[in-house]
């Protein structure tokens, strides 16, 4: 019988290269996602080793990066249009990703980009100066829808209250914009930039430039769950009507091949270093690192622009054992810039930090109490990673209690 | 103010074995051996350099003694160096693997009494109080420690005034706003502090162009100006820095 | 066979740049604080960094004051370096009056931080100054000086110097704030750098190139 919450793995082990441990969920179907489902996770070879570690491997010394630009030449002269109106949708809020994937498309590789923006529940100012940039120096177009509010607030609100995962109705959001504005402006290709595969979801998306369409197959909207509850249930609490859910309805897959919608990744042409977009973008658009660390992490540069960010990671830490500075710290290790012995330091000094600076506002953004919150927070916490000390929750496996592991070379 | 010789710096911030670069302190790129670059420097003229440990506080030590020990084999200007020093014992370690100064911040702030002691066992001449400052509004900076990465509540200008008192012998003022941007200086951040100081003030971060070092020494008075990125990045050299400094009257030794 | 020069290890100063600096001009150095192997020297590196009153109390609580006047008088080449070279003048104004080695008659004095017209400048002096003399010509042939000219420089950091009694001792100095400061001494085979030729390039290699082989 197993005492692990959602098909986790029993069993606690952390990658011998990075600092990833065996709970990190892979993506799901978001708005198929139910409280009691199974979730897949990233997977470990017998030697110890994570998929992206591995991937990053094959990165460094299998892919014919030459051979991928020169697909991305042809993809960019595939798609050019004689009419001056828009080549490629490269969704994104200004951050450092979609920054570096829509001023490379534009100014290296000659598209005509328009930029799409799912708003962030809560802009930072600093998120908010660094999306102006991208539009005024980076020298954009830019489209910001931002859905209503009420709904949004809501679902965010039952989606933390169910799935303990605030931020779910912003990624189903998020990932039908492009998509739908491509087909709305008849255009045929969407960029995104980093292809979540690379951090441990399924090793062959990674040699697809193309989304899988599982995303985009909804027959019944009725039937949709969002925040862990069908459509049809929201509606029969008679706030709502369907119409309100427009924006969370995505196109069906056919629609989108009929319009010749084609979903790829920049990180399947060019060697994603999240790093060098950091730098990219500030040499380029002006893009500005936070002054202040992220709570949760030691970082300054990576997701910075929403409020309400800071409670995903928190969600994820509690319900994997794994918060934020680990996922920053994984990716900064594969990629050279930091050694495993720095990133376990840093998860143990800022893994666990509690996200104060925003607190307030995020239960008065969702409408709930802190007793709530700390009610809601404590179910989801599965035997397999947490003991209760005292009063104190304590994770039961950590990368820093480890024995130390041979250090990659 | 009198001004006088104005001295070059090259700095070098350090993780592990490898010499690195960031921008706001931030997203640190690694460059390559730090000796190697010391080298260079010196060979070409540099006043000092300076070496600091960028994980030191993580790790909570210095360790660059190594490094140290092995740039001052053939490297005869003074070296100062930085990044996690907490007592008069981290100093003393230091030293004798062939630091000339020593720069603290985090430990400092801390407790300031740690700036007395040092002074106080080998001297002033060998302490170099660091601060890393963040614009609040007009005329106001807050200090940040730990690499830029923790607030302290602290105003710039009131600490600069104290660690004079407590015996420091010179102040690096180094900008987090300006720091790998290559814009120019913070200059009236710097003003402030060497208004506020009558010890060394040596003005760090932002340098881009000679305009700048021109710029915080005529209305910064810096006393000192430090590089990093367009010397680590190779876009200007020692000899040109200096030639074009001296061109345009700046008061600096003369190339060796 | 190389020259063989003896470091006073007393507990203060930045032993390991001044031997380093030695070894690479080609001596073979000895740290020591050895009062046999001091006397038998055949020349003697005098370091410090830090405060005068310090410097004295290290070298009388180990004899080694007069070891050094021993050296001294026996002809045989003695290098000051920055604190060392203030230790050898006749007394010093630094945390109230304290008596020093008494080989270069002198008093070590603060920087008053007031320049000719009366402006204030910052103390410690630090940083590079170019040396002078008026007399350069002759004063620094044959000395630790020899080959070197007006306006190379050399690395110094201090907050008192030595004003040498006289005249005839002062082999160089610098300019700071409009005012002359000293920056070498000399009598006869006995030298005090406020200096530090171990951190001042190739001027100060140079230096201690001159003093490894210099002539007796």
């Amino acid at each position: 019988m197993s005492k692990a919450f959602f098909g986790l793995p029993e069993e606690v082990i952390f990658c011998k290269r990075c600092v990833i441990s065996n709970q990190r969920p892979s993506s799901t179907v978001e708005f198929k996602h139910k409280a009691d489902e199974k979730k897949a996770t990233i997977g470990f070879g017998e030697d110890g080793i994570c998929d992206a570690c591995k991937f990053q491997e094959i990165k460094e010394s299998q892919i014919d990066w030459n051979s991928r630009d020169e697909a991305l030449r042809e993809l960019a002269a595939k798609h050019k249009r004689k009419d001056g109106g828009y080549d490629v949708i490269v969704p994104g809020s200004g951050g450092k990703d979609s920054v570096f994937t829509s001023h490379i498309l534009k100014y290296k590789y000659g598209m005509n980009p328009l930029t799409v923006t799912w708003a962030p529940h809560k802009y930072t100012e600093i998120g908010w100066k660094n999306f102006e940039n991208w539009i005024h120096v980076g020298g954009h177009d830019n489209i910001l829808f931002t859905p209503n509010g009420i709904l949004h607030r809501y679902l965010t609100q039952q989606a933390f209250l169910n799935l303990l995962h605030p931020f779910q109705p912003f990624i189903v959001g998020q990932r039908i914009i492009g998509p739908a504005m491509a087909a709305k402006f008849g255009v045929k290709l969407v960029m995104y930039g980093e292809n979540q595969a690379e951090y441990g979801n399924n090793p062959d998306d990674n040699y697809i430039p193309t989304m899988d369409r599982k995303f985009f197959s909804v027959r019944d909207p009725e039937e949709m769950i969002l925040g862990g509850k069908s459509i049809g249930e929201i509606l029969g609490e008679k706030r709502f009507k369907l119409d309100d859910f427009a924006p969370y309805i995505p196109p069906s897959a056919d629609f989108l091949v009929s319009k010749g919608v084609e979903v790829h990744y920049l990180g399947y042409y060019l060697r994603w270093d999240p790093q060098e977009c950091y730098y990219y973008a500030v040499e380029n658009a002006g893009f500005q690192a936070n002054s202040e660390r992220t709570e949760g992490t030691y970082s300054k540069y990576s997701s910075i622009d929403d409020r309400i960010d800071m409670f995903h990671y928190y969600t994820t830490l509690i319900k994997f054992g794994i918060g934020r500075a680990t996922y920053d710290a994984a990716q900064e290790i594969r990629n050279g810039k930091i050694t495993r012995e720095e990133g376990v330091s840093l998860v143990k000094r800022y893994d666990q930090e509690f996200p104060m600076k925003y607190f307030k506002e995020f239960l008065e953004y969702i409408d709930i109490t802190e007793q709530q919150f700390t009610e809601t927070i404590d179910r989801f916490r599965s035997p397999n990673l947490w003991d209760k000390v005292g009063n104190e929750w304590r994770l039961k496996h950590t990368v820093w209690q480890q024995p130390s592991d041979t250090e990659w070379s | 103010m009198v001004m006088s010789r104005v001295r070059l710096i090259a700095r070098l911030d350090i993780k592990g074995p490898n010499l690195i670069k960031g921008i706001h302190l931030e997203g640190l790129r690694v460059i390559g051996d730090p000796r190697e670059f010391a080298r260079l420097y010196y060979k070409q003229g540099i006043d000092e350099i300076v070496y600091m440990d960028v994980v030191a506080s993580l790790y909570g030590r210095n360790s660059l003694h190594d490094i140290v020990r092995n740039t001052a084999r053939d490297v005869f200007v003074p070296l100062t160096v930085g990044g996690g020093v907490r007592s008069v014992n981290d100093v003393r370690e230091l030293l004798r693997s062939g630091a000339d100064k020593v720069a603290i911040n985090t430990a400092a702030i801390k407790n300031p009494e740690l700036i007395r002691e040092i002074a106080h066992v080998f001297g002033s001449q060998c302490l170099v109080l660091s601060i890393e400052a963040k614009r609040q509004g007009k005329g106001s900076w807050e200090a940040y420690a730990d690499n830029g990465r923790e607030k302290t509540g602290l105003d710039v200008i009131d600490w600069v005034r104290r660690g004079v008192t407590l015996g420091a012998g010179e102040i690096m003022i180094t900008s987090v706003d300006q720091e790998g941007t290559c814009k120019g200086f913070d200059t009236e951040l710097v003003r402030a502090v060497s208004d506020a100081a009558s010890i060394p003030v040596i003005a760090s971060g932002g340098m881009g162009k000679t305009e700048h070092l021109v710029d915080v020494i005529a209305h910064g008075h810096a006393d000192a100006v430090s590089v990093a990125s367009i010397l680590h990045y190779k876009r200007t050299s020692v000899p040109e820095i200096r030639s074009a400094a001296i061109a345009a009257g700046i008061e600096m030794r003369n190339a060796p | 066979m190389s020259v063989e020069v003896v470091i006073i290890d007393y507990g203060i100063g930045n032993l390991f740049s001044v031997r380093r600096a030695f070894e690479h001009c080609g001596a073979t150095v000895v740290v020591t604080s050895d009062l046999e192997k001091i006397l038998a020297a055949q020349r003697l590196v005098l370091p410090g960094v830090g405060a005068f009153a310090d410097g004295m109390r290290g070298l009388k609580e180990r004899g080694l004051d007069k070891a050094i006047r021993s050296y001294a008088d026996s002809g045989r080449p003695l290098m000051g370096i920055c604190l060392g070279m203030q230790m050898l003048s006749s007394v010093s104004e630094e945390f109230g009056e304290h008596q020093g080695l008494r080989i270069i008659p002198g008093r070590v004095t603060s920087i008053s931080g007031i320049d000719h017209q009366g402006k204030p400048y910052k103390v410690p002096h630090v940083g590079w100054a170019d040396m002078q003399s008026k007399t350069y010509e002759t004063a620094w042939k044959g000395t630790i000086l020899d080959g070197l000219h007006p306006g190379d420089a050399v690395y110094l950091t201090h907050s008192f110097e030595v004003k040498p009694d006289n005249p005839p001792h002062l082999l160089a100095y610098c300019d700071y704030g409009g005012k002359e400061i000293t920056a070498a001494i000399s009598k006869e085979n006995i030298y005090g750098v406020q200096f530090h030729p171990e951190k001042s390039g190739p001027v100060g290699l140079k230096i201690i190139n001159n003093f490894i082989n210099i002539r007796l």
